[in-house]
């Protein structure tokens, strides 16, 4: 397999004769190797729940952060190398301040998520700011504007794709099939707290606690949950 | 001996006033912007027929006073930045939006700034009349009515009487948009101008008044004197 692949795959800007982009693939394999991450739509809000993996005992998982806000009606789960997306988490920050700035209201979830995957596609360009590589991060954007909820999907090839329920990472297969069953237009946000809870407890190999996930809310601002409200979740479950 | 810089700008005189008078009056589910069409400078009129008002988004219109080339500039810099808004958005620009804009466009010119006093007319997200107020540098403010250039000063104490409405201050709150009806205001708005074109030698021609409502925009016109 490596060997057809080693004249191309080196090369962030070259196609494979089969018209392929390693790199870009590669990346995306980066984030199979990420904890999971589950987002859910419901006509209330959309509900991020992720995993955190303390590879130690000694570690302190309260610094695993893999849920981020973006703007007061933006959040986002992410999955694949976390230090990328802080860079893309930053990215979207001062593009949502900026267009606060620029025009006195809070900017499109759509947009924020374009210029989002702007910047997961910068290692193509040229300049100062260009990246050498793809981001090996994949996010589930949540926000709310005044179409109403968004959940998208951005990968490094800086593809935005809007979902009503998504997992990405390692336990994504299993999740994603499990949200396919599960999932219906009508559900409650606490409906889909639990789904995305009891999803994630499924494709995890820890017992679920609060300390080992983490869960957050856009309904219709951006909250964090507390240890106390996610151990309420897994009461339900 | 003057230094050298001095000397080489001494006629340096980037700026004119071309004269003209706008105007904007808010209502519940109305807005009005209007502006007379003439363009002077000096005791010279240059055109009776400079239309001061444009649509700048669906629910926006914008009137400039002051110098027409730099307002014309400036409208087709902000009407450029409307666009990529609706590209990068999949929306047309609101009127309270495209007003933060203007105002950072201004700004962004601080120290040699785009000579023109613009005003802003537009409805809200809830349909409600919006009129914004600027001055040269971007500093702005959302009222009920206001008036700019070279008839102003006539005319704004005329709005100020006729359409003054109870302070934001007050408790409970009271509507802000004037009271009167789309009819009255544009009668009102007539009448401003045949006045201000009576005295102020830089008004006249012809008025045109844009009416933006729940159904559309429309335009209606009157003469004034042409002296």
């Amino acid at each position: 397999m490596f060997q057809t692949r080693s004249e191309y795959d080196r090369g962030v800007n070259t196609f494979s004769p089969e018209g392929r982009l390693f790199q870009v693939e590669y990346a995306i394999e980066a984030i199979k190797l990420g904890s999971t991450a589950i987002a859910i739509k419901t006509r209330e809000g959309v509900v991020l729940a992720v995993e955190k993996r303390a590879t130690s005992p000694l570690m302190d998982a309260s610094s695993l952060e893999k849920i981020a806000e973006i703007d007061a009606h933006v959040g986002c789960a992410v999955s694949g190398l976390t230090a990328d997306a802080w860079t893309m988490v930053e990215h979207g920050r001062a593009e949502c301040q900026n267009h606060y700035f620029t025009y006195n209201e809070p900017m499109p979830v759509l947009s924020c998520t374009t210029s989002l995957c702007e910047l997961a596609m910068s290692f193509a360009g040229e300049g100062e700011k260009r990246m050498s590589r793809p981001f090996g991060v994949a996010l589930l954007v949540a926000g709310k504007d005044e179409d109403g909820y968004h959940l998208v999907h951005t990968d490094p090839s800086g593809t935005a794709v809007q979902y009503k329920a998504k997992a990405i990472g390692s336990g994504s297969e299993g999740a994603q099939t499990a949200l396919q069953e599960e999932y219906r237009d009508d559900l409650t946000l606490k409906e889909a707290e639990t789904l995305a809870l009891k999803t994630l407890k499924a494709v995890m190999e820890e017992k679920v606690n609060t300390t080992n996930v983490d869960m957050a809310r856009v309904a219709p601002a951006y909250v964090k949950y507390s240890d106390a409200a996610i151990q309420e979740i897994i009461d339900r479950l | 001996m003057a230094p050298e810089g001095a000397r080489q700008h001494a006629n340096w005189s980037p700026y004119d006033n071309n004269g003209g008078t706008v105007l904007a009056v808010a209502g519940e589910n109305y807005v009005i912007c209007a502006s007379d069409t003439r363009m002077s400078t000096g005791y010279s009129i240059l055109t009776r027929n400079y239309e001061k008002v444009d649509q700048m988004s669906p629910k926006t219109l914008m009137a400039s006073a002051g110098f027409m080339a730099d307002a014309q500039t400036l409208k087709k810099t902000l009407k450029a930045r409307c666009k990529q808004y609706e590209f990068q958005n999949k929306k047309p620009i609101g009127c309270v939006s495209f007003a933060q804009m203007l105002s950072n466009t201004l700004y962004y010119r601080r120290f040699f700034p785009y000579y023109a006093f613009n005003i802003v007319a537009g409805l809200d997200a809830e349909g409600k009349g919006a009129v914004f107020t600027y001055d040269a540098v971007g500093s702005y403010e959302r009222t009920n009515y206001s008036c700019q250039g070279s008839g102003q000063a006539l005319i704004m104490p005329v709005l100020d009487n006729q359409l003054k409405t109870v302070s934001p201050l007050v408790l409970p709150a009271v509507s802000s948009a004037t009271p009167l009806s789309e009819a009255a205001a544009i009668e009102l708005i007539k009448d401003c101008f045949a006045t201000a074109a009576e005295r102020d030698i830089y008004t006249g021609d012809r008025v045109e008044l844009w009416i933006m409502n729940a159904d559309g925009v429309r335009k209606e016109e009157m003469p004034l004197r042409l002296d």
